[in-house]
């Protein structure tokens, strides 16, 4: 396949998510520019909530993943089936900690 | 079970284009791809039909001929994603996904005339549409698809499908597949009763599809929790399941498993849609009537009349209805300046558009080396692939082609192809219609 027809399909596979991926961006910029402007780094004190919503949120994908796409984890059969969704798991908890992580900073900061 | 569609899901190309972004991607590689090679001649080449392989072709020669004058014929204003189809005769799909306008994916150089082609008349380099018009050509190639025969089933009307009469079939349109969902949802809601699936004594347009539905709607059957109240079986006028021996074998072993029963060497010959009742042509023994609740009915196919009445079609041998073409060029050896792709030609397997994919490149290469007065560099080699849904969330990306007792030729080294996989459904689900696009595009 060349690179055109490579980038054509992905182009046209992503198009329907683009409303979501603005959204999970917006979710994700929000509490960054705003702790960081407040002093907020990576390696700061996050709080309880970053701690532990991070894991849950992956967890819950494990089951939640396939179930969006009519599926079910029990569908999840093949090696590959099982990286998918781990990767697609452990990426949906990074989301949520790099989310949840300066929230909770900003919590702190203010109790 | 039916899913409504989101905002973006029915995006069309037009809506693509219009978003910058869109344009950013798509439309420098567009402008790109194929230039390199551009062949000049001033030749009409004519394409009769603006389906998969039709779209694909106009597409491709666009870019790589220079000054040469390209008309696409086909009266179809709304193009049809029909590997979609299965997906909406199962509720995972609504139907607008599965539907676009013709016009998005018709390059603008083409001149498209909207009718039919009524005559083949290659001895005169000529068709003649349904209007009486006659259009010349230098090369013709015949992309039109193939022709549902439901009329040899006696007693049986595509406007009976979905009607309260428990007939249902995923072939006739994506307002049958539709009406087939709800079909089937009346009768597992009705929790009880005996469910026929049939297969056709005929080359059949992707193969899977009656597996397909006959294993989403066990899928509906099972999380009922009341399998036991219902018969499931399965005709087939061959004795096969599936042309591909591994395939076969998954599938038989599976129907003994989920307790469908087989009934080899039985045609469907006639519906009383009435009387629920269906008439079956047994192999060597008198005919069979059985009552049904439900019944996936799969027509018989052949090549579109207008072929057939044409010295195009194979003249002998087991692809008469069919139109004669060289299989690995796609030349039509009695008329070398026609030929082929997709569904309409004569030869084993191929009725998919993952076949009219690889042919399409074939078909491009063949051309221009005809044009240049050069030998016909390129075979095809019979790919085909058929997610085979297995379940509602599950499938098996089946790919094979004629080497090697239709050995497999796995895309993708990592995914084994007779593994039930949730990726592959993932796939089937998400990637598929948008490889499909691209190949619309010519692109891939
Ligand atoms: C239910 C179902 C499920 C499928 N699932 C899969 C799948 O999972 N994977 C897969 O790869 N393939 C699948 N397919 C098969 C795939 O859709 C076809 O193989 C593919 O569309 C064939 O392309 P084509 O260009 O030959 O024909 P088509 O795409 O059918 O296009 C033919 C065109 O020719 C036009 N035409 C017909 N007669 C004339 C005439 N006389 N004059 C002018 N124009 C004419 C028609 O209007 C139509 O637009 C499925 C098909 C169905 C129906």
């Amino acid at each position: 396949m060349t690179l055109s027809g490579v980038l054509t399909v992905v182009w046209y596979s992503v198009v329907p998510w683009l409303w979501l991926l603005a959204l999970m961006t917006i979710i994700f910029l929000v509490p960054q520019v705003i702790a960081r402007m407040k002093g907020y780094r990576f390696t700061s004190t996050g709080g309880l909530g970053s701690k532990v919503l991070p894991p849950v949120v992956a967890v819950l994908a494990l089951f939640l993943v396939p179930m969006h796409t009519t599926s079910s984890i029990s569908y999840v059969n093949t090696w590959v089936d099982w990286m998918n969704l781990i990767g697609a798991s452990v990426g949906l908890g990074i989301y949520a900690w790099l989310v949840f992580h300066p929230v909770c900073y900003l919590r702190n900061k203010k109790a | 079970m039916s899913k409504k569609t989101l905002p973006f899901e029915s995006v069309s190309r037009r809506d693509l284009l219009k978003l910058g972004v869109g344009a950013g991607v798509v439309g420098p590689l567009a402008l790109t791809a194929g230039a390199a090679k551009a062949v000049n001649t001033n030749a009409h080449i004519v394409i009769v039909g603006a389906g998969a392989g039709g779209t694909a072709m106009a597409n491709r020669l666009s870019r790589s001929l220079n000054g040469a004058r390209i008309t696409v014929i086909d009266a179809r204003e709304k193009h049809h994603y029909q590997p979609g189809w299965t997906l909406v005769a199962s509720g995972a799909w609504d139907k607008s996904k599965a539907i676009s306008d013709t016009a998005d994916w018709m390059p603008r150089s083409v001149n498209w005339v909207k009718g039919m082609v009524a005559e083949f008349d290659p001895d005169n380099n000529r068709v003649v549409l349904n209007n009486g018009q006659a259009v010349d050509y230098d090369y013709l190639i015949v992309a039109s698809g193939l022709q549902l025969r439901y009329e040899r089933i006696e007693g049986m009307d595509t406007r009976l499908i979905g009607q309260g009469k428990g007939i249902g079939s995923v072939y006739a349109s994506i307002d049958a597949a539709a009406a087939t969902n709800d079909e089937i949802n009346r009768w597992v809601a009705s929790g009880r009763g005996t469910g026929l699936f049939t297969l056709a004594p005929t080359a059949i347009k992707c193969a899977g599809a009656p597996l397909k539905m006959t294993f989403t709607t066990l899928s509906k059957l099972e999380a009922t929790g009341r399998r036991d109240q219902f018969n499931v079986e399965f005709m087939t006028p061959s004795g096969g399941l599936f042309s591909q021996p591994q395939v076969h074998a998954f599938v038989r072993q599976r129907f003994t498993d989920q307790g469908v029963k087989r009934n080899d060497f039985y045609t469907l010959k006639a519906i009383d849609a009435d009387a629920k009742k269906a008439t079956f042509a047994v192999r060597d023994s008198e005919d069979v009537t059985r009552d049904y609740d439900f019944i996936h009915v799969v027509p018989p196919m052949t090549a579109p009349q207008a072929l057939l009445d044409s010295p195009l079609r194979f003249q002998e041998g087991p692809f008469v209805d069919w139109m004669e073409v060289n299989r690995e060029t796609l030349q039509n050896e009695r008329y070398p300046n026609v030929w082929g792709i997709g569904d309409v030609m004569g030869m084993a397997l191929n009725k998919t558009a993952a076949s009219v994919k690889m042919q399409a490149g074939v078909l491009e290469q063949n051309i221009l080396a005809h044009l240049q007065g050069r030998p016909l560099p390129a075979k095809h080699n019979g790919y085909t692939s058929c997610p085979l849904i297995t379940g509602i969330g599950k499938a098996m990306l089946v790919e094979f082609g004629w080497a090697d007792n239709m050995a497999m030729i796995p895309s993708f080294s990592f995914i084994d192809p007779m593994a039930e996989s949730w990726t592959v459904w993932v796939m089937k689900d998400r990637m598929l219609r948008p490889a499909y696009y691209a190949m619309l595009e010519g692109k891939i």
